[in-house]
């Protein structure tokens, strides 16, 4: 009885239970000894592939994508892609649509899931969504206070000095991140 | 004074070289408190470690670049999990197996492999005169391999684990190990044993 493929494969990786046996049965058969050599030639010829060299150092690269803005987002998880949000979104917009048919249709089997008709959730909703843009549209922005005369100073050049300093914090930050951006 | 110079010689070479020279160990430990440049160190120790495990599964070098590069930045994240007192290069070269498993699987679905089918694509005649140099043979018979054989070989012969260890690694059973194995190894004979 010559020994298998299998057995032959984990002969050779030491992984053999009953390596022993194996061992004996190798020492008195000619045909499994030349297969067990043809499996060592092969793992041999294997790992005498030549290590390439790297055409370019791969560190300045990392280094500047480690140190780059983009990489505050890698501390999102690998499975929240757009992919996963856009359809977790049309699943749940999916969901929000039949769910009140379903629970519907399932009240007249279940007297305990009672769920409001259709057409009058509907109905409120449309009543808030109403509500809600009446309200918008009455809102209005609170003007600013008047300035008192002796001060000679109009609301313009305060914009003017707002504008300003928003100006100068862009560029000092600009100046901030250069060197890191430069990495 | 003679004694003072060697002394003082003795003393240099024994500890600025260890100073200029800092442990992978130390290097880890920097890169976890934010410095970068202890981390672009061992990027660029084990780069070419990691480059051909890369090169060896993909067998195309701009891929095998660019993976190496996603192998280093995805390790980055993860060294705080890392144990310092295991070797860095197994585990950088694990990562990028797994890496590189991972961009073959997202590549293409997973079919079931039919090895008539492959032994008739990996065996053509000028496929062979093309690839004249036997190391050339070996990766192309290695390209050759479905994805998760690859990795297999890439993990046995090149980075020596054992069969529980790459079960562990690729969280697949045993069996499916030995399986991917044998069958990987019997695809290879084939290829670089054919006759002209």
């Amino acid at each position: 009885m010559h020994l298998t493929d299998d057995q032959l494969n984990e002969y050779l990786d030491d992984a053999l239970p009953k390596r022993a046996r194996a061992e004996s049965h190798l020492s008195t058969c000619a045909e499994c000894t030349a297969r067990l050599s043809a499996l060592r030639s092969l793992a041999a010829e294997i790992e005498s592939l030549p290590e390439e060299s790297l055409a370019r150092n791969l560190a300045p690269a990392v280094t500047r994508r480690l140190t780059s803005p983009a990489a505050a987002y890698s501390g999102f998880p690998r499975w929240l892609t757009l992919t996963t949000v856009l359809q977790t979104a049309a699943a749940t917009v999916l969901i929000a649509s039949v769910a009140p048919f379903i629970l519907e249709a399932a009240s007249t089997f279940i007297p305990a899931l009672q769920a409001p008709p259709v057409m009058e959730t509907i109905l409120e909703a449309q009543r808030v969504w109403t509500a809600w843009l009446d309200a918008l549209s009455q809102f209005q922005w609170p003007s600013p206070p008047e300035l008192p005369a002796s001060l000679g100073l109009s609301n313009f050049y305060i914009l003017l000095a707002l504008a300003g300093t928003a100006l100068a914090w862009l560029v000092g930050n600009g100046l901030l991140l250069r060197s890191q951006i430069k990495q | 004074m003679v004694l003072t110079d060697t002394f003082r010689n003795s003393f240099n070479r024994r500890y600025t070289s260890a100073m200029d020279a800092p442990t992978d160990r130390d290097l880890i430990l920097r890169a976890r408190r934010g410095e970068v440049e202890a981390y672009g160190e061992l990027v660029t120790r084990h780069q070419a470690g990691v480059f051909n495990v890369c090169y060896r599964i993909l067998h195309e070098r701009g891929e095998a670049e660019d993976l190496s590069q996603e192998t280093f930045l995805r390790a980055h994240s993860r060294l705080n999990t890392f144990d310092v007192n295991r070797p860095f290069g197994p585990w950088i070269r694990r990562v990028a197996a797994n890496l590189c498993l991972n961009h073959l699987e997202s590549l293409k679905p997973e079919t079931e492999f039919d090895e008539e089918r492959d032994a008739a694509e990996g065996a053509g005649p000028e496929a062979v005169v093309e690839v004249r140099e036997r190391g050339e043979q070996i990766r192309a018979a290695l390209a050759s391999l479905p994805a998760r054989f690859r990795v297999v070989i890439e993990l046995r012969h090149y980075q020596g684990l054992s069969y529980d260890e790459i079960s562990a690694e690729l969280n697949i059973p045993l069996s499916d190990v030995k399986s991917h194995l044998f069958r990987a190894r019997k695809l290879l004979a084939e290829k670089l044993h054919a006759p002209d």
